[in-house]
């Protein structure tokens, strides 16, 4: 079913590699990573995507969703503000919609206050769950700063959630029921997650090193990434397509032949009536972690052989979770307008296993058609088709 | 845009775990818990009442609709998702080494039920997890009916739980565990009767909300008076948001004003 292009014209984000658009694009041109010791004290070595600096007050409109989360979100909208205000002032307030990823909301306020009452047996004064932790938060946020008030709500497929945002778009417009739809995800270091994943194994102390021989696991990172997906406007890229589906394997493992990513992607190209031979450039999921690299560089050599370059920009961020999909979306759109292809960081030595194409050094060349791709627990497969404006 | 047709109904509420037995009023006592037998032990270590409850209510709905559940797009949603376990996780900080559980970590996420059941079902297809606060209904609804009219889906699976929250949170959302789940057609269908059908949510000037007597404002009590509607073969305008949401509300229409609308 082929459906019809929109226009992205706008984004920004803050990440481990910045604290907004310029910064984060300054470092991934110059090939740098983000990757510091984590700032938690958890009983174990890693290092995370940590937005560099304190995080800012918040805004008093917003001042009762104080979170980790919550700072991380204004930080990210203050890169897209100036041209969400521009959509809002043509389009209508009532015209823009919101649609949002998050894995874990404002989880870091409850652990505090759970700390606190594990310690004093009451939670502090000034903890309010139902306007701090709630995933919702997040798009009311985003509400309350940029004056919009069409249809906002959360996408949380965990690390899948902030590509399918996306989709849902798409429809909103398509439906006539939003002519801008902002789109994105946030996600904010925690204990939840970083003690999580290290439970699952796959947490490196040192960085990620996605599809190399060597990869010693995943890295956590934090950010906040929004785009504008609107009826009509100047393009930075077109979004010509979304793949999703389902692994129908495990609750947390990748079907080993990646299965699911492959239909993903094939739905993405059927969306936008492409063929693979068409594609340019998959910036991947690539968390690094021996089974996610190897299921999805299978799914990638059965569509698109092993010439296609294939780049994880985790080795720059850390795996940003629901914040991932709209942060590599990003990243696409760059390589797209810029032309170059940042290198797969810590990809040596290569893992003979992985056929593919990781290129170790930046590539000077303009896609025309970038596939991304964000896979998450449950066996959620996302895949955004992304194009040069014509 | 048409309304879309609702093919099967399920619920469950501790001592309650299906329709007709809260419609009869009689509690059982060994349904304190969703069974959900047809998901492997395996597949349901570590996981929430929040989860079971939803994919329970989800794979009711698929059998009184009759369709296989290998097809359908999946929209689950809740407004809390996995506090139950969220809070399990920050009592093991506190605990030894401080490191959480693998299998109630894999359990952690909002889209567990929605991976539960796309795996017990072998469905490839679509899946989602919506959040929407006190509009979970209607936002839920909103994303399945756009998949039917937007995308490549016929049928669609909205399944819905919100539980009490655990200590010590529980007096932020006091509510009892519930999970209820419709199955939705794009059209009607061709082999199967429709129990009514819904037009896509919208929003009113005035504030028009749920009034959630027998949940205790549990956020996805709204679905049930949607049920509710449809059994009564009256239909009508049915708010989908609790207080402090946006006023959504939908239209259902009975079985025969469906079938005379085609």
């Amino acid at each position: 079913m082929r459906v019809t292009p929109y226009p992205v014209t706008a984004y920004g984000l803050a990440c481990g590699l910045g604290r907004n658009t310029t910064e984060v694009l300054e470092k991934l041109r110059r090939g740098e990573r983000g990757l510091t010791p984590v700032p938690l004290e958890v009983p174990f070595v890693t290092v995370t995507g940590t937005i560099p600096g304190a995080l800012p007050e918040l805004d008093e409109r917003i001042r009762e969703h104080d979170s980790r989360l919550a700072r991380v979100t204004q930080l990210g909208f203050e890169s897209i503000a100036v041209e969400l205000a521009r959509a809002v002032s043509q389009w209508g307030p009532s015209r823009v919609a919101c649609v949002l990823g998050t894995s874990t909301g404002g989880i870091w306020s409850t652990e505090l206050a759970h700390a606190a009452h594990h310690h004093d047996g009451s939670l502090p004064a000034g903890f309010d769950y139902r306007q701090q932790h709630p995933f919702h938060i997040t798009s009311d946020i985003c509400r309350k700063l940029g004056g919009f008030t069409g249809p906002a709500y959360i996408v949380s497929t965990a690390c899948s959630s902030s590509g399918k945002v996306f989709a849902s778009a798409r429809r909103l417009l398509d439906a006539g029921l939003a002519d801008a739809v902002l789109v994105g995800g946030a996600d904010a270091l925690c204990h939840t997650t970083v003690r999580g994943f290290f439970s699952l194994g796959v947490m490196a102390e040192g960085p990620c090193m996605p599809f190399s021989a060597d990869r010693p696991g995943m890295n956590i990172g934090e950010g906040a990434a929004f785009a504008l997906v609107e009826r009509r406007g100047t393009p930075r890229a077109m979004l010509l397509g979304v793949g999703e589906s389902s692994d129908a394997y495990h609750p947390s493992s990748p079907h080993p032949e990646g299965r699911g990513a492959l239909d993903a992607m094939n739905h993405a190209l059927s969306q936008a009536g492409l063929s693979a031979t068409d594609i340019d450039y998959v910036n991947a999921h690539g968390t690094g972690t021996k089974h996610n690299d190897s299921a999805e560089s299978q799914a990638v050599e059965t569509l698109l052989g092993r010439e296609v370059p294939v780049v994880s920009t985790k080795g720059y961020t850390g795996h940003t979770l629901g914040a991932c999909g709209a942060v590599e979306a990003i990243f696409a759109i760059v390589s797209i307008e810029e032309g170059f292809v940042p290198a797969s960081v810590g990809s040596t030595p290569r893992d003979p296993e992985i056929p593919i194409h990781i290129p170790s050094e930046r590539l000077e060349f303009q896609p025309r058609y970038v596939l991304s791709n964000s896979f998450a627990f449950g066996g959620n497969n996302c895949s955004l088709l992304l194009g040069r404006p014509a | 845009m048409n309304p879309v047709h609702v093919l099967g109904r399920g619920f469950f509420t501790p001592s309650f775990p299906n329709l007709s037995a809260f419609r009869m009023g009689v509690p059982k006592s060994d349904a304190e818990r969703p069974a959900v037998d047809f998901v492997p032990s395996r597949n349901k270590r570590g996981c929430s009442m929040l989860t079971l409850a939803a994919v329970e209510a989800a794979h009711q709905a698929c059998d009184e609709a009759g369709i296989s559940a290998a097809t359908p797009a999946l929209v689950f949603g809740s407004c809390h998702g996995e506090m139950e376990i969220a809070v399990a996780q920050m009592e093991m900080f506190q605990e030894d080494k401080g490191l959480l559980s693998p299998a109630r970590f894999k359990n952690s996420v909002h889209n567990t039920g929605a991976g539960m059941f796309s795996i017990a079902m072998d469905n490839r297809g679509y899946a989602t997890a919506i959040a929407g606060g006190h509009d979970t209904v209607a936002l839920a609804l909103l994303e399945a009916i756009l998949l039917l009219q937007h995308d490549r889906y016929e049928t669609a699976v909205v399944a819905l739980a919100d539980e009490r929250l655990p200590s010590p949170l529980t007096h932020f959302s006091p509510h009892e565990a519930l999970g209820v789940a419709v199955v939705l057609s794009r059209g009607p269908h061709p082999e199967r009767s429709s129990l009514g059908a819904l037009t896509l949510p919208q929003r009113r000037s005035e504030a028009l909300f749920a009034a959630d007597t027998r949940f205790s404002g549990n956020p996805v009590a709204p679905l049930l008076d949607v049920i509710d509607a449809l059994e009564s073969g009256g239909g009508g305008t049915i708010p989908l948001s609790l207080p402090g949401g946006d006023p959504w509300y939908c239209e259902v229409q009975s079985a025969a004003e469906a079938r005379a609308q085609g």
